[in-house]
């Protein structure tokens, strides 16, 4: 079975994008630098959603694009979906501001 | 390359060939509703109870409209709701719009028989004003009569690797050519900022991005509340974006690679040409007349999907005399709503284009609208109305 499609925007990234529907246990093929980073979906990953492409320990950066897009919540298995159930944006993060809200 | 459009007085150069009737209010639209290839907006703001700082904004975006190169000529009238304050005097809107030689004229209410008598004054002007435009041939003029505006919206995954890269490369080829382009919505350049500023034509520029983001997220952390709950907006997260910083990172690539010469305020016409940031918000309703009261002849809006995919209609948006594109990058939104959008990059995803020739496909669109082929949502009579842009309290 062809392996399913996700991108990864810069080398130094820890996530990847699926460009189509990759079920759990399916082989998902990341073109890296000519070469191809193959690793197992470890859940279903709806088209336009990240992966790990490594186990990202808690409170880890996460980068896209070769930038932060936020921190681990929790500890995040290799090939596991990345959104908002275990990233956290770091900012305009008002709820953690002292003397406002809360 | 070239496209072919209308040379102004000022040597400006159209893309459209409109009459302009101003401000909104019951004589501009009695007029328009009368005349064919009229145009006005359609907006609850008179100024009423507006600082200085948001009447001038409104002046600003009054004046612009009419100073555009896709307006032929301008009716300006007075006596609308709130027009005590000396921003917003009729006569002021005419002596600055006329300056460029454009020929504007004057209703007045209470000289030309009060609203009946100034509709129908207003009624005979635009025919005759049309029908003068109508003349005007378009001829072959160069890409640095380009001006162009973008916003990126219902992002999903696919604006940030397809449809904005496409729009980033039509930038960069804009600029090239010697245009303009505009690009903006400070909360999503959050998390995305030092980026730019590494591409600020001066330290003087990259110190305006830094401080309108720091301002930008400082208000943002003021209300107490997590900025999730707002921005990222739910058909973003829908869509597979999980942070404003992913967000912002995807936005910015619909700017191309030039430098940034300058940042703007919204509706702040350009000084020179090349790339400018304007430190705007994102919501089309405001931002597309912004862009157009800044001189934009012609404005895209990037589509993501993600929530929208459900809608088969895309209205007409407020640019008021700018054509304007729909473009999108999403299989599921291109599907669904195929006879509203203008262009489609999922060929990128899907593998049959690279982004740069999806971008020059792009480029050969915005050509020919430029030139004139309508944009499907010229099609439509129906636009939505301006929600101008206004930063400060109303008292």
């Amino acid at each position: 079975m062809q392996p399913k499609r996700a991108l990864i925007m810069h080398p130094h990234d820890n996530v990847a994008t699926a460009v189509e529907e990759i079920g759990t246990g399916e082989t998902v093929a990341v073109p890296l630098a000519g070469n191809a980073l193959t690793l197992t979906a470890a859940e279903a990953i709806p088209f336009g959603f990240k992966l790990a492409l490594r186990e990202i320990p808690r409170g880890e950066i996460i980068r896209k694009y070769g930038e932060t897009i936020g921190r681990a919540t929790t500890v995040i298995a290799k090939g596991a979906m990345v959104h908002i159930h275990n990233l956290e944006g770091t900012r305009a993060r008002g709820d953690l501001e002292r003397g406002y809200g809360r | 390359m070239s496209f072919l459009g209308y040379i102004r007085s000022d040597d400006s150069v159209g893309t459209r060939n409109h009459v302009l009737v101003i401000p909104q209010g019951i004589i501009a639209k009695s007029v328009c509703d009368f005349v064919t290839g009229t145009k006005t907006l359609f907006t609850v703001d008179h100024g009423s109870g507006r600082t200085a700082n948001d009447r001038e904004q409104i002046a600003r975006v009054l004046i612009g409209l009419g100073r555009n190169p896709n307006v032929a000529s301008v009716i300006v009238h007075a006596a609308s709701p709130g027009v005590g304050y000396p921003e917003l005097y009729a006569e002021r809107l005419v002596d600055e719009i006329s300056a460029g030689g454009k020929r504007v004229e004057l209703l007045d209410p209470a000289k030309d028989g009060g609203t009946y008598g100034a509709i129908t004054k207003g009624i005979r002007l635009a025919r005759r004003m049309v029908h003068e435009a109508s003349k005007l041939r378009r001829e072959k003029v160069g890409d640095d009569h380009l001006c162009i505006g973008v916003k990126c919206g219902y992002s999903d995954t696919t604006s940030g690797i397809a449809g904005n890269p496409a729009v980033g490369y039509l930038y960069d080829k804009i600029v090239a050519g010697g245009g303009t382009a505009m690009f903006g919505e400070t909360t999503e350049i959050i998390g995305a900022e030092q980026a730019l500023a590494r591409r600020a034509a001066t330290p003087e520029v990259a110190g305006k991005i830094l401080r309108a983001v720091a301002l930008r997220e400082d208000r943002a952390k003021a209300t107490g509340q997590d900025i999730r709950t707002v921005n990222p907006v739910p058909s973003n997260i829908k869509g597979g974006i999980s942070s404003l910083e992913e967000k912002s990172l995807g936005a910015i690539h619909k700017a191309g690679s030039a430098p940034i010469r300058d940042v703007l305020r919204y509706a702040e016409r350009p000084t020179g040409k090349g790339l400018y940031f304007v430190d705007n918000w994102m919501g089309h309703l405001s931002i597309f007349a912004g862009y157009a009261a800044a001189g934009a002849n012609v404005v895209l809006f990037q589509l993501g999907g993600g929530g929208v995919a459900g809608r088969t209609l895309l209205e007409g948006s407020p640019s008021v005399v700018a054509p304007f594109l729909w473009a999108t990058a999403n299989p599921k939104t291109y599907a669904a709503a195929t006879d509203s959008i203008d262009f489609y990059s999922g060929t990128v995803i899907e593998g049959s284009e690279t982004p740069e020739e999806a971008g020059e496909r792009l480029y050969r669109t915005v050509i020919d609208v430029a030139s004139g082929t309508l944009t499907r949502s010229e099609t439509l009579y129906y636009t939505e109305p301006v929600d101008m842009y206004l930063e400060e309290p109303r008292f």
